[in-house]
């Protein structure tokens, strides 16, 4: 292999080690909490949503600075977050039809 | 032909010429690589035409017997998933997109050629494994569509449904492959000037039916997964005894099967809208709202699946969506027909064979769209369904729609191909006679449907009078047969002795015209500098579209596409690995179909080796461009970073599918441990390391980027490390699991865990030999600054690896107490 020069395109660079830490700190807190919540018996009745925003929190943090998201520009964005949705459609609709299918149909026994 | 200009001799040689025979099997050019998809695809597709005219045969008359039922029953499957994988969706993507993807957007070659290759060998592999069953353990027999739970083993025990899963999940990764490669090349490698709205519309249709791949395909590939674990490790994905449903794989199947449906027409869309108003000598009409509406049609078609599942009770207000949904979809489809009919509307119209099929497919699609409609509304659906009226539309809207599209683009393009011209006289006979059989054959299924003829029925009662209609229909599948015979026989004459094609025999209007017919393996001696819509009828005529005063026509200069090039180009070399690769990919599945462990280590060593080895061959990671002169249209992004992105947003929707399995299983499962068998602790651990992990890789990419080396090989090595920690406590979580009673087969909360922690498992493994190839070239001093990209799209998969396990461990292990759907 040979050495070539990189063009570097990115039209925000990414940024360094400091921030890499910073959100490395957060993603450990979030992940914390998660833990905590799964734990505390009391917050059972609101675990769900209070897991779904602090995954969807990490989630975002990972793509935006790790994966540069926030850097590269709304082009990659869109690469990503268009089939994202699909997925998140095919989740919440799957979910919902066979959630009807268990309410409609005799429990198997 | 219209007035041609004076012929011009060309100094180049085509990509037709040059290296013997052995040469096409190392090709990585995409007009060759074209070429083998078209000839591969007419031989299934005589194959397929056969299997039809064999069960039209059987139907001919009641009682009959001229075919067994077993028979009958594999020859309706083969026919089914030979058309549509083996032969519509090749010749659209395969043939005609890769052919000229790279011609119309002024390139000289799609994003990723080795890739490319790999898609057709593929693609190739799993047409033959499909029909491996002829030879041994009989043809799949179960549908083209697969119904579970009719696949699952104890229904269906011969090996006929292992060749079909096996072949169609090769096939799968095939179009996915390319749908990934066409999407970064219309993305990054447009002529300059070429912008969104100047492309021509086939490209916009090919645009947005990649897209449509990369979302729809893996629910398919997962839907298979479950059903190939099914039939080989006695797992109970489809199983309703086991507490399993078999909708789960009518709801996988038409989540990716209709979005096919569009896969299939969004091209045959491109080719007439390029097609018309070539004949027509007018621009094409409503430009802007022909792609809006094509984007409008793939985003409306990933939400109407449930329309083919109207029978399996959804409920009121899921039939109610997707009744809408379904009814929406027209509103796109009729702004399309409507613009055709403008294009033509007044035009100077040159009535040519294609210029024949393009009107014709306009009119029998637009019938096939009209009984697509009646689908929508519930209650009729429900009279119609399995009946020979859905037989009846899927054939207009693919056979009416898509054959009769592929048809015109074959007369349109193929001088352009081969640099010889088609018969007329024979196109028509062939035109002629394909609209009488077509209608003989497919409109009486309306009647025949409507009157209750079931579908894939192997025989009916002389006493239901279907008898004359089914005869009217045999013989109109005949007459097809004979108008498919003149278009073989069209194609090797002009092989043979075809009149040599100029340039531009149409008076073309996009790019692919200006270059020689057959165009030069570079395709553009000058890369094109785009001006506006219809980039070549510019370049010819200028932008008022004044005739006669074109340069080129006029022979006052000469098209510098027809002259050598000012200086060589470099192409990318040739490579045996893409078919190495898909040999290795074929000899797996063999292996695992007949059982032969040895024969599965053989070819994953050459899958293995063809990988590195593709890596190696890589030209100093410069196939991105292999002009200087033709700068990146993606904004300055990178195609291989689109490329890894369009991939990961593919995988998506592959772990979406995974995910849904899993939640709806998990409180179905009957007997044995469920969700609070999980390890909170061990997890948490888990989760700590990876996401630690991807700080390391981001350190590792800050450091290569600075260009220091030594931390460059500490963070990738800590990495690495990590992610071997995580691997070895997912070995020791699924080791305490099995120790605990639960294995694979235990129950659906175990298979479906297994299933999708497992396969993010095998992402993480692969991932961290990703890693350990650049550790190595770190240590070896072949990384640097200069190679940063490299760092980073492993970075990328690994990130996204890491999000995915975010998923996981929330859905899976923090929503342990929270019941399924």
């Amino acid at each position: 292999m040979s050495d070539v020069t990189e063009t570097h395109e990115d039209t925000i660079p990414h940024p360094g080690a400091a921030t890499y830490l910073i959100i490395a700190a957060f993603l450990i807190v979030l992940t914390v909490m998660e833990i905590t919540v799964f734990y505390v018996h009391p917050l059972r009745p609101v675990l769900v949503p209070v897991l779904l925003v602090l995954a969807a929190a990490k989630f975002a943090l990972v793509a935006m600075f790790y994966m540069h998201l926030k850097y590269d520009g709304w082009l990659l964005t869109g690469v990503f977050v268009f089939p994202l949705l699909a997925a998140s459609v095919v989740i919440a609709a799957l979910l919902m039809l066979f959630a009807y299918l268990s309410h409609h149909l005799a429990p198997i026994t | 032909m219209s007035a041609q200009p004076k012929p011009i001799p060309i100094h180049q040689p085509s990509y037709l010429e040059g290296g013997g025979p052995l040469s096409w099997l190392t090709t990585i050019d995409h007009k060759r690589v074209a070429v083998m998809y078209g000839v591969s695809a007419l031989v299934f597709m005589a194959m397929g035409g056969l299997e039809a005219m064999a069960i039209r045969v059987q139907l001919w008359s009641p009682d009959n017997h001229a075919l067994s039922a077993a028979t009958y029953n594999a020859f309706f499957t083969m026919h089914g998933t030979t058309m549509i994988f083996l032969v519509v969706m090749p010749l659209l993507l395969g043939f005609l997109g890769n052919f000229l993807i790279p011609l119309q957007i002024g390139a000289r070659d799609v994003a990723f050629p080795r890739l490319n290759a790999a898609s057709f060998w593929l693609a190739l592999v799993a047409g033959v494994l499909l029909h491996m069953g002829a030879i041994r353990g009989g043809l799949p027999d179960a549908g083209w569509f697969g119904y579970a739970n009719l696949t699952e083993r104890y229904y269906s025990p011969g090996l006929g449904l292992d060749w079909w899963v096996v072949g169609l999940l090769v096939s799968g990764t095939s179009t996915v492959l390319t749908g990934l490669n066409f999407l970064t090349t219309i993305i990054a490698m447009r002529a300059p000037g070429m912008t969104y709205m100047r492309m021509p519309m086939f490209i916009w249709a090919m645009m947005v039916t990649s897209v449509l791949i990369l979302i729809a395909f893996p629910a398919l590939t997962i839907g298979l997964i479950f059903l190939l674990f099914d039939r080989f490790f006695d797992t109970h994905f489809y199983v309703a005894s086991a507490g399993a449903t078999p909708i789960l794989w009518q709801h996988l199947f038409w989540l990716f099967g209709h979005p096919e449906v569009y896969i299939m027409a969004l091209p045959a869309f491109g080719i007439i809208s390029e097609v018309l108003p070539t004949h027509a000598r007018k621009p094409l009409f409503g430009y802007p709202m022909m792609a809006y509406s094509m984007v409008l049609i793939a985003f409306l078609s990933y939400g109407v699946w449930g329309h083919h599942m109207f029978a399996t009770g959804m409920g009121p207000v899921a039939d109610s969506a997707f009744a809408i949904t379904s009814m929406l979809i027209a509103i796109p489809t009729g702004i399309k027909i409507f613009s055709w009919i403008a294009t033509v509307w007044g035009g100077s119209l040159r009535m040519t064979t294609a210029f024949y099929f393009a009107l014709g497919m306009l009119l029998e699609f637009t019938l096939g769209g009209l009984s697509g409609i009646m689908h929508a509304a519930a209650p009729v659906d429900l009279q119609q369904t399995d009946s020979y009226f859905v037989v009846a539309h899927f054939h207009y809207v693919l056979f009416g729609g898509s054959m009769f599209a592929i048809l015109s683009g074959f007369y349109y393009w193929w001088p352009k191909i081969t640099g010889r011209m088609l018969g007329e006289t024979l196109g028509k006979w062939q035109f002629w006679l394909t609209v009488i059989g077509f209608n003989a054959t497919f409109f009486p299924m309306h009647f025949l449907g409507m009157w209750g003829m079931p579908r894939r029925t192997y025989t009916y009662g002389a006493d239901m009078g279907w008898t004359h209609l089914n005869q009217l229909e045999t013989v109109g599948a005949f007459v097809l047969g004979i108008a498919f015979l003149l278009f073989y026989i069209n194609i090797f004459k002009s092989l043979a002795s075809g009149e040599l094609a100029p340039a531009d025999p149409w008076d073309g209007r996009s790019l692919e015209w200006s270059t020689a017919s057959p165009p030069p393996a570079y395709n553009f001696a000058v890369i094109p500098q785009i001006r506006g819509r219809d980039a070549w009828w510019i370049l010819k005529y200028g932008r008022a579209g004044s005739r006669g005063v074109a340069a080129y026509m006029s022979g006052k200069a000469a098209n510098p596409q027809l002259e050598p090039p000012a200086a060589p180009i470099h192409m990318p070399a040739p490579s045996i690995f893409p078919l190495v690769l898909s040999l290795g990919v074929g000899t797996m599945g063999l292996g695992l179909i007949i059982d032969w462990y040895r024969i599965i280590l053989i070819g994953a060593a050459a899958v293995v080796l063809s990988v590195i080895g593709m890596g190696f061959e890589y030209p100093d990671f410069g196939e991105q461009s292999h002009d200087p002169e033709h700068a990146p249209s993606s904004g300055g992004v990178d195609l291989r970073k689109i490329g890894v992105w369009s991939f990961i947003g593919s995988e998506c929707v592959f772990f979406a599918s995974l995910i849904s399995t899993f939640i709806v299983y998990k409180s179905r499962s009957i007997g044995g441990p469920g969700p609070e068998i999980l390890n909170i602790p061990l997890t948490s651990f888990s989760t700590f390391i990876l996401l630690m992990s991807s700080l390391l890789m981001v350190l590792a990419l800050a450091a290569t980027q600075r260009g220091d080396r030594l931390w460059e090989r500490i963070w990738l090595a800590g990495t690495v490390l990590f992610g071997l920690i995580f691997l070895g406590g997912q070995v020791y979580e699924f080791t305490s699991f099995y120790n605990e009673g639960m294995g694979l087969t235990t129950n659906l909360f175990s298979q479906s865990f297994f299933v999708l922690v497992g396969f993010h498992g095998a992402h993480v493994a692969i991932g961290v030999l990703w890693l350990v190839v650049l550790l190595v070239a770190a240590m070896m001093g072949e990384l640097g600054k200069s190679r940063a990209l490299s760092v980073e799209l492993a970075g990328l998969y690994w990130h996204f690896v890491d999000v995915v396990w975010i998923i996981i461990f929330t859905l899976v292990y923090l929503m342990q107490t929270v019941s399924g759907a």
